[in-house]
């Protein structure tokens, strides 16, 4: 089957998900269960149990994933976190000045820390037996989990989309799959383009519900001073409002990760992601909903939905075979970042 | 080679991987004298106890690994799942609780009383625990500020005379306190823009706002707030509520934090409104007992509430207090 290695008409891969909501459910109630019952500790093999399975439902080229992660390392980083999180807290609430020294120290740390949880995320996952990695060194993670953002702070945000762009080079350049390194070509300009995209469809949706909505909403005010429907017409102003926000934001998640993956090559296999606003929009919206209407239990559910709608809209168009990555020589990462991270709710997705 | 034919019926398909190149190999998987034996573009066998087989799963690729980081991907679950079971391989508890519906059903039931009961009688034990636990010069801390800020944004200054509000300070000084040890407090006395009310602050600064004192019919009503407010320090109320709202909404973000923030805000701040309920409860009765302590008729506290319930026509659901007819009915109930 050697005829078409000088075959320049890449294949195109999808990517399918076979998790399914209910097989989701019965994992994550039972995981949530002993996690309860052991008050968290569970927590950690719960994770490790939720990614095997996930992992393994995500299927490239007939070839699934594998996390390897384990759990002991990842109860070690939780009990880290806890504690650093926990003592930032109680310090902020004594006095400000233990607090501000607490947060000297977290921001001295934390940078490292997201570097370790890159480290072990990527490292502990693999396909068709080849594990990833993420390089970089400690002052990279410095120079972008701490310095720029606080440059940024300085320029009241506007330095946000190049920080973003910034920070997805560093993450995908560095990272690899066995020997192989990922590139990013994203520019600068695009992110920025992303956001004012973003911005502007914001702020003009929000100008018109102001202007309409709200103008109603205190013209019947004046009208009738005391009448019990006004409350209601103040909090149909306010969902329409929500509706807005919860609109434009899969706007923004869509377009960002159509830019992102859209400019990810490992080696010379193009990334692809096709996620469409009114899909997204659908999706978030009436997950959402489900989870108020249930009390929760529909979240698994909602859960797979999402993921399954974001990786099955992603695809790699690979030129050649992808027989050929070889693994990386061996090495060893902590996992204290990683539960650090996944307390902290950084989600490096996106 | 000795094939033995009654076990061959238990050949499946497989995708091999090396674990050094991510090159496929397809092979046949087969189990003899326990062994595992690879045929096709690989040759290979391994004793069934070095390897490690992934979690049974009705949608995920099941995976047998070697030692050495190869491993075998195998589609066909239900072929798998036969030939295990004729090694006798088992899975675990937790995985065949998961497999099933009926321990899914189980664990949801389970679960459900599990955070009833933790937020219905263990939360409030622990953060009564973790708040007496507290030295009292570090949640006095933890109230600092409150009262500066209030002063900048809800506060004028009072418009009691000097005297009067020195007059009703001596008055409840004077009262005996129930219990052994009096928390330190300071009564203030502040013009608000937010009409009747009393409150205690973790720092031990009791507020009373000069409507509150407008609205009350005797000096003895006076003193039941004041009482009822002491009752809310002696018990740290405050500080209590703030270790139990912070606890359900770290429980609340990591049930639906995955999902949407906005979702798991609701759960502590519909919560709360219940130990709020609970608290009020108790700085009543804590009234109740000082004032009797002090031969103060309870008529003048049940007399507050009265006064208060005047001015509130809000619903009853979604309150932070109990009903003003409530509180009554209970002060008189304890008068009897």
């Amino acid at each position: 089957m050697d005829f078409d290695t000088n075959n320049t008409t890449p294949k195109r891969e999808a990517i399918t998900f076979s998790a399914t909501g209910s097989e989701y459910f019965r994992i994550w109630i039972v995981n949530l269960l002993l996690s309860i019952v052991t008050l968290g500790i569970y927590s950690a093999w719960a994770k490790v149990r939720r990614n095997r399975y996930f992992y393994s439902s995500t299927h490239l080229a007939g070839s699934s994933f594998e996390y390897h992660g384990n759990a002991v390392a990842i109860l070690k980083g939780r009990i880290a976190a806890v504690v650093l999180i926990g003592g930032y807290n109680i310090a902020l609430r004594v006095s400000p000045i233990v607090g501000l020294l607490m947060f000297v120290l977290l921001a001295a740390i934390l940078p490292w820390l997201v570097w370790k949880s890159l480290q072990f995320k990527l490292y502990n996952t693999s396909y068709r037996g080849i594990r990833f990695g993420f390089g970089g060194s400690a002052k990279e993670a410095y120079k972008y989990f701490l310095w720029l953002p606080i440059l940024n702070t300085f320029t009241a945000g506007l330095m946000t989309p190049f920080l973003h762009q910034r920070l997805k080079r560093f993450q995908h350049t560095q990272s690899r799959f066995g020997s192989s390194q990922f590139s990013f070509d994203a520019t600068v300009g695009s992110f920025y383009k992303t956001y004012l995209l973003f911005f502007a469809l914001l702020l003009g949706g929000l100008l018109v519900l102001i202007f309409v909505v709200f103008g109603s909403v205190f013209a019947s005010f004046a009208a009738h001073a005391n009448d019990a429907t006004k409350v209601g017409s103040l909090l149909f102003a306010i969902g329409a409002l929500y509706l807005w926000m919860f609109t434009v934001l899969p706007l923004f998640l869509t377009m960002i990760q159509n830019l992102i993956w859209n400019h990810t090559r490992l080696q010379q296999h193009q990334f692809q992601s096709q996620l469409t606003w009114g899909r997204t929009t659908f999706i978030m919206l009436t997950n959402l909903l489900g989870i108020v209407v249930t009390l929760g239990l529909f979240s698994p559910f909602a859960h797979v939905r999402w993921l399954k709608y974001r990786l099955e809209a992603t695809s790699m168009l690979v030129h050649g075979s992808l027989d050929e990555f070889v693994a990386a020589t061996g090495q060893q990462v902590s996992a204290t970042g990683e539960g650090m991270a996944d307390l902290l709710d950084f989600d490096l997705s996106m | 080679m000795h094939a033995d034919k009654q076990e061959d019926r238990a050949t499946l398909a497989a995708r091999y991987f090396d674990g050094q190149t991510s090159r496929l190999y397809h092979v046949t998987l087969s189990v003899r004298d326990g062994m595992a034996v690879l045929a096709g573009d690989i040759e290979r066998s391994c004793p069934l106890g070095e390897l490690h087989v992934s979690e049974r799963s009705s949608h995920a690729v099941r995976k047998v690994s070697f030692p050495d980081g190869a491993y075998l991907e195998i589609a066909d679950q239900a072929a798998f799942n036969d030939l295990l079971h004729d090694t006798g391989h088992r899975d675990g508890w937790v995985v065949r609780l998961q497999q099933s519906w009926r321990g899914a059903l189980l664990a949801t039931v389970a679960t459900v009383l599990a955070l009833w009961l933790s937020y219905q009688y263990l939360l409030p034990v622990v953060a009564k625990g973790v708040a007496y636990a507290i030295p009292q010069s570090v949640e006095r801390q933890l109230g600092q500020g409150v009262l500066d800020f209030l002063d900048k944004h809800v506060f004028e200054a009072s418009k009691l005379a000097g005297a009067r509000q020195q007059a009703l300070r001596q008055q409840f000084a004077r009262l005996a306190t129930p219990g052994n040890s009096t928390p330190e407090h300071r009564i203030v006395f502040r013009k608000s823009k937010i009409g009747p009310n009393a409150f205690a602050l973790p720092s031990g600064d009791i507020v009373l706002t000069d409507e509150m004192v407008a609205l009350m019919p005797d000096d003895e009503a006076i003193m039941g707030v004041l009482a009822h407010e002491l009752g809310h320090l002696q018990q740290r109320h405050l500080t209590r509520r703030l270790i139990q709202t912070s606890a359900v909404g770290a429980g609340a973000a990591l049930l639906f934090g995955d999902v949407s923030t906005v979702v798991a805000t609701l759960p502590p701040l519909l919560l709360d409104l219940k130990y709020s309920r609970d608290v009020e409860r108790e700085a009543d009765d804590y009234a109740i007992t000082m004032l009797r302590q002090n031969g103060i008729a309870l008529e003048h506290l049940a007399q507050v509430f009265v006064a208060l319930g005047k001015l509130d026509q809000g619903t009853p659901y979604l309150s932070s207090h109990p009903a003003s007819a409530e509180r009554v009915e209970r002060i008189r109930a304890a008068q009897r």
